[in-house]
């Protein structure tokens, strides 16, 4: 079976503990009850987490941009202006909700809340570290990038049914991007799922260390290359700039979500920011070290054999030194992604296909072969332990 | 327990989906209720415990094939002009005595052929428990490069033929020609 989280918990005494005063206190086995609840409480602290995250994600996104035009952004609700999120939040539920006569309701309505569910749909493989991880999924790299283009049909939609031009050439452009934009990030992750041969997010994490010369953007160069096509593949399949076509402000007025007020616009919108979340964490999972610590902390055994912890205290640290390390790689990354949009112009349409089936494609085919032959040459190993072969060798002959 | 709620829940979905998309006259929702369909059919693939198949199924079916039919009903006009510019509808066989029974007799055909099939395996596997769970991806990988590595290479040289013809049809008329 798959480990998730409640695999995770039945480890504990207090776990099983429960479960049998449970099963007493209502007459039948309530494992399953047990698990049910976990997974609920779990899903709902993670997709709150989430959109806090996505809340916070435009906040971020204010300030940053502020600060890279010298502008001060927004500093008057809270301190230094951290809940303006909140404010707009308020604002836009207040909001009158307002659907075009001629629009297509059925579609105008399901198209938000499509983007939102196959943005939360991806939250459930997400690696937040060894036991926190919903569902570790054997299929789930896999799995994740089916649920995430379930954004694409509702970006497509929204602009379809709106009935608008700039609302249709918006839902046009961004349907073409993100088919487009799939084939060279599917392609760089493989390179990656053929090395550490597996397809759930804990083989590819385990198969890293916690060094950055043990991170497969640093294990052979076809990885590193990898590495930057995932990247700006990452960045137009979220739909940000310089990429950001689909709602192009100075041409489209604002693209697919031209005609949607109030909270529908701020689903597509918390959509986007949590999708640029799960992708840098995609990123930081596949090619950062994921949830892995330097020294092994993330087991807890250092910490139990040193300090003479109780076992359970010890892993629990560890767990949440290992959330700690992919939180922080995720928003660097993320930190990365809003620089880059606010520092570079946005491409044209027929550069934007140029770069992908005529540069990243090709380059994204040659890292896969790469690291197939790489994996069949040398074993698997990574740069740095074949230099310290022969740095063992040449020592060693003389 | 749990598989049960699962396959209630992703059968009524498929099953509820393949009817909407029969009744509905607009073009675009039966398009939107096939995607709900087959996410059914991925979530009865994951009951049965194949799990790289329901993966797959959301892949290609959610990402490609639904984007692509949205594309080309958007492209064609839909529903919107159901007359061509002589004034005569495009399909004009919908829903009179002809269909229905070209219908009937093809489902009827259809479905008499599948159940053989299924009667096959049925008459095998009598009905019983589901085998432990285990990961199918490796079994698949392993198969379609022994067993059927002649169906996997032929399907690839297809998909190549037609990524080579698109690539020509789509390509600008060379200037003198």
């Amino acid at each position: 079976m798959n480990s998730t989280i409640v695999s995770y918990l039945s480890q504990f005494e207090g776990h099983k503990k429960f479960i049998s005063i449970l099963s007493e206190a209502l007459g039948f086995d309530a494992t399953y009850l047990v698990a049910f609840l976990v997974f609920f409480l779990a899903s709902f602290i993670v997709v709150n987490v989430m959109a806090l995250v996505g809340g916070l994600g435009t906040y971020a996104e204010r300030k940053i941009s502020a600060d890279i035009q010298m502008r001060q952004g927004p500093n008057r609700v809270g301190p230094y202006g951290l809940l303006q999120f909140l404010a707009d939040g308020v604002k836009m539920i207040t909001k009158e909700d307002i659907i075009p006569r001629n629009a297509d309701k059925l579609l105008f309505t399901i198209a938000p809340l499509m983007a939102l569910v196959g943005v939360f749909g991806s939250l459930a493989v997400v690696p937040f570290s060894s036991g926190f991880i919903l569902t570790d999924l054997n299929v789930g790299v896999f799995y994740l990038i089916g649920v995430s283009s379930l954004v694409g049909v509702a970006i497509f939609l929204g602009g379809y049914s709106s009935n608008s031009k700039w609302s249709m050439l918006g839902g046009m452009r961004g349907a073409s991007q993100i088919i487009s934009y799939e084939v060279p990030v599917t392609l760089s992750i493989l390179a990656i799922v053929i090395l550490a041969g597996g397809l759930s997010f804990s083989t590819l994490v385990e198969a890293q260390g916690g060094m950055p010369h043990q991170w497969y953007i640093l294990h052979n160069p076809f990885t590193f290359i990898g590495f930057f096509v995932f990247f700006i593949g990452a960045l137009a399949e979220t739909n940000r700039a310089p990429f950001d076509l689909p709602e192009a402000e100075s041409e489209l007025v604002s693209g697919y979500h031209t005609e949607y007020t109030g909270m529908r616009f701020g689903f597509f919108a918390l959509a986007e920011y949590i999708e640029v979340f799960v992708v840098c964490g995609v990123a930081a999972a596949a090619f950062l070290g994921g949830y892995k610590v330097p020294f092994d902390l993330g087991t807890g055994d250092l910490l139990v054999n040193t300090l003479h912890l109780p076992p359970i205290i010890g892993r629990n640290i560890g767990q949440i030194l290992q959330v700690g390390s992919f939180v922080t790689k995720t928003l660097v990354l993320y930190y990365i992604v809003i620089w880059i949009r606010w520092t570079f112009p946005r491409l044209r349409v027929d550069h934007l296909m140029t770069l992908c089936w005529k540069y990243l494609t090709p380059i994204a085919l040659f890292n896969l072969v790469g690291c197939a032959v790489w994996l069949y040459a040398f074993d698997g190993q990574s740069v740095w332990e074949l230099l310290s072969h022969l740095g063992g060798a040449s020592s060693g002959g003389h | 327990m749990f598989d049960n709620i699962l396959f209630i829940l992703s059968a009524s979905l498929t099953v509820v989906g393949a009817f909407s998309v029969v009744l509905t006259k607009n073009l675009m929702h039966s398009c939107v209720y096939l995607l709900a369909a087959l996410f059914g059919t991925a979530g009865l693939y994951a009951t049965l415990g194949a799990d790289f198949l329901a993966a797959t199924q959301l892949v290609v079916y959610v990402g490609g094939v639904v984007i692509l039919m949205l594309f080309a009903v958007m492209l064609t006009g839909g529903d919107q002009d159901k007359e061509n510019k002589f004034g005569i509808t495009k399909v004009p066989s919908m829903g009179n005595f002809k269909t229905f029974l070209a219908g009937g007799v093809s489902a009827l055909v259809i479905a008499l052929v599948v159940l053989r099939l299924i009667a096959n395996v049925a008459k095998q596997n009598p009905q019983g428990e589901l085998p432990e769970f285990t990961s199918s991806v490796v079994a698949i990988g392993t198969k379609l490069v022994t067993d059927h590595v002649l169906a996997f290479e032929i399907s690839s040289v297809l998909l190549l033929g037609a990524l080579v013809g698109a690539a020509v049809i789509a390509r600008p008329a060379k200037r003198g020609e």
